[in-house]
């Protein structure tokens, strides 16, 4: 690969989600309900947006926003639009549907290939519904491109090449640096987004902003996409127990509270003792 | 004046700011009034919120990136006595607007904005989880042909918990005097209030249009709001953007219930209180009767005025945005505003927006007042019923 | 369909278990799987065998997994393995797994394993069932995993019925540690050579740093302080080290100079999202508690029972937090003693 310039090509993969506590199992049919959910853009894609946005506002370069799902997640791309990315490539087609993290990631490298050349992907540490976290080494392991996850801070270096990522450890902190190009997965929260910017929206919301990629736009062998490319089976769900808060009070003296709550410590810790 | 020659003139600023102050910028002829009588002065010694300057500076076209434009509570107390009628909170709005063009905003800032825009709330609590203070209560879905007002909560008293008892006061008042309301539920837009105080006018624009859509569809006429800052909205801003409804603050709407015989209190609650006028019930909408009426019509309380009331009340601290900006310690007119009560010797700090409670809870017992209670109008009515 | 790299007919009766290491031992994470591996196999008839990635000083770490389970260990030894990169643990488990072409691959849910699990499988072309926490064994040594989605408010079951290995990460702490094992049939190292390029390995540790405070926005655990503990914010720093946390405050304290404003949790300081947030002496007012809301457990201690915190609390002690969280640190200080020395 040759670099014309010293300005980096940013991908950022980003995922549209339902509000997760709007979402139920319905006790019949044990059934996905999300009909009458409102979505929102996977909350640590915003941050990983943000990064891409501060890169490009130091070095240059493009931000491209990519998406794989159904036609309706267009307009919340768009948002990333006019945050001040570049451009969307949404991948849409019913041969997409139902892919687990294997066709998922094949077909966003498959993507990422066609926009190549590109220095850096960033995507969320997980997504709010599937929440698997796999997405990111899954990526990266197709593209054949080096790998940081969970970072909460990130420094680009253009001249060498290179990308330094921060990620927390127990009682501490790593700083891991990779040659470009390389995936980012970061740490929700970790900066604040910048909110839209009301003058690029109408800008954003120009038709030819987004490129939406069918399976026959993009060089993808069927067997991998979709359910087809999809070794994993859902075979039940089940709405989870309340998410609410408990709100259980405990008794004692000092001795017998304390006994209980480090109970109950052990039991959403498993790192302490 | 000397000083003025190093400063860099931008007239493409000043032209901007003239037109989105629709002129008012341009009024303003320096005599200083507005400095005086910040509140800010009296908690920031020896450097005030120097409102003359900023505004010279900013018809100058100086570039501002001052922090100080972030201070502004939008209390009113300035122009009140503006000899030019200046409308000093929207300038500041204004310059806050390009601050967030130039991305110089306070850190947590975007947050609140993002939250109006994911959650429909500037306070991050989720969308579906609005209609929850009203659990137990009877409150039905808003119906034109049923109802003669939308009860608008607002986004403070749907999540607040503290908040919440005043919509849960204000549901049990309006069934004693047999009004005929409904709410909107999950579906009830946010006012945009805090999109407006922090200076993004276009978004906020939007959010406005929005409700006032969302009002239309549902054949609404007059609603009645909990918190001043969603009634001042509304019945100032609506307006602009072809609403065709009416907006009143609560106490408005039960001070005629009172007038028209249709609320009564019988139950004595022996109290000494005195009544703080929130800025944009008072200052902002000249309503400075209404809650004196009701308060005035509970048998058995007593109501004694601060020394400074009505045009002159002290604001509180919490309007324009500074709900989401964090102020130090000593710089809080809460715990200037509940000296003023406490020197009335009363039990009941009374007011009648959300806000204020919020921060004069927090300044009772920052400045040690246990026995000097912070209650809503709304929550005293309650007790004098049934 | 696209098929893995092989298949169930290829695969070997063996539930392979990644053993990640720790300095001088093995995470617990890694024993705990070999706990349930264990139970899994058993109910199939099959060998439990663990994968260990190195360069020196295996042994002790052998006897730990053989203790708690396992029929044999694949080992490969390499200097490129001596500490955890992606790229050389990945090329390298990928060789070993190909060489013994298991039919279950599991592997802890930590920040590495997932990273490892992640590139593994989509080298094996198999599938992989994230986070799990639980799993099952059904008929024909087909696994089943359970994981949640919709933060947490939806269960999936998952399986991988065609490809080999069918792989699973499993969150710390999701299966009981079993007492050691002292009867064993057999205990078989097997090693296996690798090759690793020097040159693959690209991944540069630029900075390690122990015991700086990290950032409270992304403690696992956060401990709050608010006015009722009367600026005794040194116990909370106690307890908080313990778990492997830090401290917060509610504005008061803040206010009153007892500690960094940096520290204020809620509307107008930060917004935190651990694992656990222990709440000690505040009130409870919304403008703190969105500060909390993210939090996945949240533990109260107040004296008035009438406060509102306990609202929006998973656990509630009414009662003097000077007092509670002493005793605490004491039950969780011993507690740490039983556990390294049973
Ligand atoms: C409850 C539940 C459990 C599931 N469990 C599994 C499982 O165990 N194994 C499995 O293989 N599949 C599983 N799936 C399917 C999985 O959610 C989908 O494969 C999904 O397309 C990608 O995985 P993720 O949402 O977990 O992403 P994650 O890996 O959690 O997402 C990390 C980041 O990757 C990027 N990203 C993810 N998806 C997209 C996308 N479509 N477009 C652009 N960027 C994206 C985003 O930046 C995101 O923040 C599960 C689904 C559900 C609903
Ligand atoms: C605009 C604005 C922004 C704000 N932003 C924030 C913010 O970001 N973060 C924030 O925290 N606050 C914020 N506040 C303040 C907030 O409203 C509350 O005043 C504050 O959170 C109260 O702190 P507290 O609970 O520590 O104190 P208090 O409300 O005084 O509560 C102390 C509690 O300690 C209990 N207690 C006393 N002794 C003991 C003991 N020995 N053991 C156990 N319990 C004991 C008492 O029962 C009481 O419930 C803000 C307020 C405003 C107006
Ligand atoms: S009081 Fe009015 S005219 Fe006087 S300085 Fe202030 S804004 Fe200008
Ligand atoms: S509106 Fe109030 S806070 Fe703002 S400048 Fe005027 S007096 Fe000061």
């Amino acid at each position: 690969m040759t670099y014309a310039t010293n300005e980096p090509h940013l991908v950022v993969c980003v995922k549209v989600v339902p509000k997760p506590e709007e979402v139920r199992v319905d006790p019949q049919s044990r059934r996905l309900d999300r009909a009458g959910a409102r979505s929102e853009i996977n909350p640590p894609d915003l941050n990983a947006v943000e990064f891409a946005l501060q890169i490009k506002d130091r070095f240059g370069g493009k931000v491209s926003i990519l998406s794989m799902g159904p036609p309706f997640f267009e307009p919340y791309l768009r948002i990333c639009l006019a945050m001040g990315a570049d451009h969307v490539y949404l991948l849409s087609d019913r041969l997409f549907g139902g892919a687990d993290t294997l066709a998922t990631t094949y077909t966003l490298a498959q993507a990422v290939r066609r926009l190549e050349p590109v220095d850096l992907v960033l995507c969320g540490e997980e997504s709010s519904d599937g929440a698997t976290g796999q997405v990111p080494p899954g990526l990266a392991e197709w593209l054949g491109y080096q790998q940081i996850t969970l970072v909460n801070d990130i420094e680009m270096d253009m001249s060498r090449r290179t990308v330094r990522g921060r990620r927390e450890r127990q009682g501490g902190y790593e700083i891991l640096e990779v040659p470009l190009p390389a995936v980012i997965s970061v740490k929700t929260g970790c900066n604040e987004p910048r909110f839209w910017d009301y003058r690029l929206k109408p800008w954003a919301f120009a038709p030819e902003r987004v490129t939406v990629w069918s399976a026959s736009d993009m060089d993808v062998d069927p067997e991998f996409i979709g359910l087809a490319g999809s070794p994993t089976q859902v075979v039940g769900l089940e709405q989870a127990p309340s998410r609410e808060r408990k709100r259980i009070m405990l008794s004692g003296s000092p001795q017998e509270v304390a006994q209980q709550l480090a109970a109950r410590l052990r039991e959403v810790l498993p790192l302490v003792p | 004046m000397t000083q003025v020659e190093h400063l860099t003139v931008d007239d493409a600023r000043w032209d901007t700011l003239f037109e989105r102050t629709r002129g008012a910028v341009a009024l303003c002829y320096q005599c200083g009034v507005c400095t005086a009588l910040c509140p800010w002065g009296q908690v920031r010694e020896g450097k005030p919120l120097s409102v003359r300057s900023l505004l010279r500076r900013a018809q100058l076209g100086v570039p501002d990136d001052h922090e100080d434009i972030w201070l502004c509570t939008a209390c009113a107390q300035c122009e009140s006595l503006c000899p030019r009628g200046v409308p000093v909170a929207e300038v500041f709005q204004s310059l806050r607007g390009m601050a967030w063009e130039e991305r110089r905003v306070p850190k947590g800032l975007p947050s609140v904005l993002w939250s109006i825009y994911w959650n429909n709330n500037p306070w991050s609590q989720p969308p579906s989880h609005r209609s929850r203070w009203a659990k137990g209560l009877e409150v039905p879905r808003f119906d034109p042909s049923e109802h003669e007002v939308l009860y608008y909560v607002g986004c403070t008293a749907a999540y607040d918990r503290r908040a919440q008892k005043v919509a849960r006061a204000l549901v049990k008042l309006f069934q004693a005097a047999g009004v005929r309301f409904g709410t909107l539920g999950d579906e009830e837009p946010c006012c945009g209030d805090a999109a407006k105080s922090l200076g993004y006018t276009p978004y906020f624009e939007e959010i406005v249009q929005n409700a006032a859509q969302v009002f239309a569809q549902n054949g609404v006429r007059r609603l009645v709001a909990t918190s001043p800052h969603c009634f001042d909205t509304f019945r100032n801003y609506a307006p602009r953007y072809q609403a065709d409804f009416e907006a009143e603050h609560y106490t408005q709407f039960l001070d005629r219930c009172l007038s028209e015989g249709r609320l009564r209190f019988s139950r004595e609650v022996p109290l000494r209180v005195t009544f703080h006028d929130p800025c944009f019930l008072g200052r902002r909408n000249d309503e400075y009767e209404a809650p004196r009426r009701i308060l005035d019509a509970i048998p058995g309380l007593e109501r004694v005025e601060m020394a400074r009331s009505r045009q002159d009340a002290l604001c509180c601290g919490g309007g324009g945005g500074r709900m989401w900006m964090e102020t130090s310690a000593g710089e809080r007119f809460a715990n200037l505003r509940v000296q003023d009560a406490l020197a009335t010797g009363v039990q009941v700090l009374v007011t009648a927006c959300p806000f204020c409670i919020a921060c004069f809870e927090e300044s009772v017992k920052a400045v040690g007042a246990p026995n000097l209670r912070v209650m809503d109008v709304a929550e005293l009515a309650a007790m004098a019923i049934e | 369909m696209a098929t893995s790299l092989y298949g169930a007919s290829e695969a070997q009766d063996v539930i392979c278990v990644f053993l990640e290491r720790e300095g001088d031992t093995l995470q617990r994470v890694s024993l705990e799987l070999l706990s349930k591996g264990r139970e899994l196999a058993d109910e199939v008839g099959w060998k439990l065998a663990g994968l260990l990635l190195g360069y020196y000083r295996m042994l002790p770490l052998m006897g730990q997994a053989f203790e708690v389970g396992a029929d044999e260990i694949w080992v490969a030894e390499h200097p490129l393995l001596k500490t955890f990169t992606v790229e050389a643990y990945t090329s390298a488990a990928f060789q070993v797994i190909m060489n013994r072409k298991p039919s279950i691959f599991l592997c802890g849910a930590t920040p590495n394993g997932r990273d490892l699990a992640g590139r593994l499988a989509v080298k094996l072309r198999t599938g992989l069932t994230a986070d799990c926490t639980d799993l099952r064994m059904r008929e024909g040594g087909i696994l089943v995993g359970e994981v949640t989605g919709f933060g947490g408010g939806v269960l999936a079951l998952i399986k991988t019925p065609q490809h080999r290995p069918q792989m699973a990460t499993v969150r710390p702490g999701v299966f009981p540690l079993k007492p050691p094992r002292t009867e064993r049939v057999s205990r078989a190292v097997e090693i296996i050579s690798v090759t690793l390029d020097e040159a693959q390995v690209r991944t540069r540790v630029v900075e390690q740093v122990v015991g700086r405070g990290a950032d409270i926005t992304q403690s696992p655990v956060v401990v709050v302080g608010g006015r009722g503990i009367q600026g005794r914010f040194d116990l909370l720093r106690q307890l908080a080290e313990l778990l492997g946390g830090e401290v917060g405050a509610t504005r008061p304290p803040v206010d009153s100079g007892q500690i960094e404003r940096e520290r204020q949790v809620g509307q107008t300081g930060v917004v935190c999202r651990p694992k656990v947030a222990i709440v000690c002496g505040a009130s409870g007012a919304f403008q703190f508690t969105v500060g909390i809301q993210h939090a996945d457990t949240v533990i109260a201690i107040n004296t008035d029972p009438e406060a509102p915190i306990f609202e929006t609390a998973d656990y509630g002690v009414v009662g003097d937090a000077l007092q509670i969280v002493p005793a605490l640190i004491e039950a969780l200080r011993n507690s740490r003693v039983a556990v390294t020395s049973g």
